[in-house]
């Protein structure tokens, strides 16, 4: 879900880098107690702010990078020259082009052969820079970046989920298939299409960059955080030195308990939904998330997450939180979600078109 | 590690590239269809600005010179405002060029694959200059 190194790319770098890299290092050696930053009037670190998380961080590594977890100089900068060069190559188009392709053009992802999210609707924002250097991914635990093996029972149901899926080709192909098909009621449509949870585990937690609506909000007082994600106006309550709720109580983004490591803000998460924001989590899913602000503009997010009837193993990410002077705005989604509705009568109609072609009536 | 120039561009285009594949509030293929490409010139009636996605209503100029109107799907209105764009800069009366695709429901509605002004420019620069919209610094662009 990689999204958002913008054009100052450079001067992010420069501007962010020595600062975290200092913050980091004191981290490290224990000494950030005494590193000049704003805290609030019971004396812990005030985390409280306006943030943009956007970033072109992807949150696994590629390959071949293998165990390496910051890019060379050299791989930075063509890093750097790869960004600009895709945003650049989007600024024009032929105003006497003809109509895109009929069968579709090929487009992956939510684009499905249609496309429809070009540069213009995805924010170039936020920081690569992790300290000085240039993050190869998002994930650090496991060594190699990537996420840890599946389970078998987490491979099976992935299985199950998409052995009938297939792509957009404008028919109603789920006809074919036993059993209900995805468009047949609106509660079989994913969450975020319904409002419920901003996608890509924008909410989280863990929360993950995702392609826009990157803000975060985040107001502190000696009992309670809350987190406001720009996504679905989803406002997570953290109770600080409290108890998890009990067992049998589930919710969306899960229970967020908070305390003080040192100058750390620790959140625990537990009793999740059965289906957490987090890609492949179950209700299951434990996340400790740990903020560190390591300078008057910026957050360390950490998170480790523990999901054992998915995961083989536990893994755990890092990346820059950078404050910004920019408004969260309303996120109206009802209001505007003519999709649904084009969606649902979309497949209707397909339906009785494949019904015809049939020979039915 | 050796890391062959070739291979290194590739990765680092690769990291470029989910932008274009990920998840999105909602899948623009499950709501459009592939088998109904078209072509949308007209002028701006008015435009949506709600998130999640905004709504750009065109008066779609038909070959028999009728107009009919149309709705183009895109993103974020936060997107817009933070590249300049707002209710002053893209207004009614401003002509657009958009490829997409319709609605399954074939309805009047498309998703905005590509919105450019007349002149080919995209939407969200109107400038080589200063990045702000139509400052007078590209000679391309369209008069305020």
């Amino acid at each position: 879900m990689a999204n958002g190194v913008d054009t100052h790319w450079t001067n992010d770098m420069n501007t962010h880098a020595n600062t975290i890299l200092l913050g980091l290092a004191a981290l490290l050696t224990g000494s950030f107690a005494t590193a000049e930053i704003p805290r609030t009037a019971d004396g812990k670190p005030d985390m409280s702010g306006t943030y943009n998380v956007g970033t072109s961080t992807s949150m696994q590594r590629n390959r071949i990078f293998g165990d390496n977890r910051y890019m060379t100089e050299e791989q930075a900068e063509r890093y750097a020259r790869a960004t600009q060069s895709f945003l650049q190559g989007r600024t024009s188009s032929d105003p006497d082009r003809e109509a895109p392709p009929e069968g579709g053009d090929g487009s992956p992802g939510a684009a499905g052969n249609v496309g429809g999210y070009n540069a213009f609707w995805i924010p170039r924002d936020g920081t690569t820079s992790l300290g000085k250097k240039i993050p190869t991914s998002i994930i650090y635990e496991p060594e190699n970046g990537r996420y840890p093996a599946r389970t078998e029972e987490s491979r099976n149901r992935m299985v199950r989920r998409y052995r009938n899926y297939r792509g957009n080709d404008g028919t109603a192909w789920w006809l074919e298939n036993e059993g209900p098909g995805p468009y047949d009621d609106p509660e079989l449509r994913p969450l975020a299409e319904r409002c419920l949870l901003g996608f890509s585990s924008t909410s989280g937690p863990p929360m993950l960059p995702a392609l826009y609506n990157n803000t975060k909000r985040i107001v502190q007082t000696a009992d309670t955080v809350m987190i406001l994600i720009e996504m679905n106006h989803d406002a997570r309550i953290v109770r600080m030195n409290s108890e998890h709720v009990a067992p049998d109580v589930r919710k969306w983004m899960g229970d967020s308990i908070g305390y003080w490591e040192g100058d750390t803000l620790v959140i625990d998460t537990t009793n999740f939904a059965d289906r957490p924001g987090l890609g492949g989590a179950t209700r299951n899913l434990h996340v400790v998330e740990r903020f560190t602000r390591t300078d008057e503009s910026t957050l360390l997010y950490d998170f480790t997450v523990d999901d054992p009837t998915v995961w083989t193993q536990p893994w755990s990410g890092q990346y820059s939180w950078p404050a910004t002077n920019e408004r969260l705005y309303e996120y109206a989604c009802h209001e505007g979600n003519y999709a649904l509705g084009n969606i649902l009568r979309g497949a209707r109609i397909l339906e009785a078109d494949a019904i015809v072609a049939q020979g039915g009536e | 590690m050796i890391v062959k120039r070739q291979n290194l561009t590739i990765a680092l285009v690769a990291m470029l590239m989910p932008i274009s594949s990920a998840q999105a509030h909602h899948a623009f293929g499950a709501e459009f269809d592939p088998n109904r490409p078209l072509l949308i010139k007209g002028e701006v009636i008015k435009v949506e600005w709600v998130n999640p996605h905004a709504w750009i209503h065109i008066a779609r100029e038909m070959e028999d010179g009728t107009t009919e109107s149309w709705m183009v799907e895109g993103g974020t209105p936060n997107t817009l405002l933070r590249r300049g764009i707002n209710r002053d800069s893209l207004k009614p009366g401003i002509y657009l060029v958009v490829d997409g695709y319709q609605s399954k429901d074939r309805s009047n509605r498309a998703n905005g694959r590509n919105i450019t002004y007349s002149d080919g420019t995209t939407l969200f620069l109107g400038s080589s200059g200063t990045g702000a919209p139509r400052d007078g610094a590209d000679p391309r662009e369209r008069p305020r």
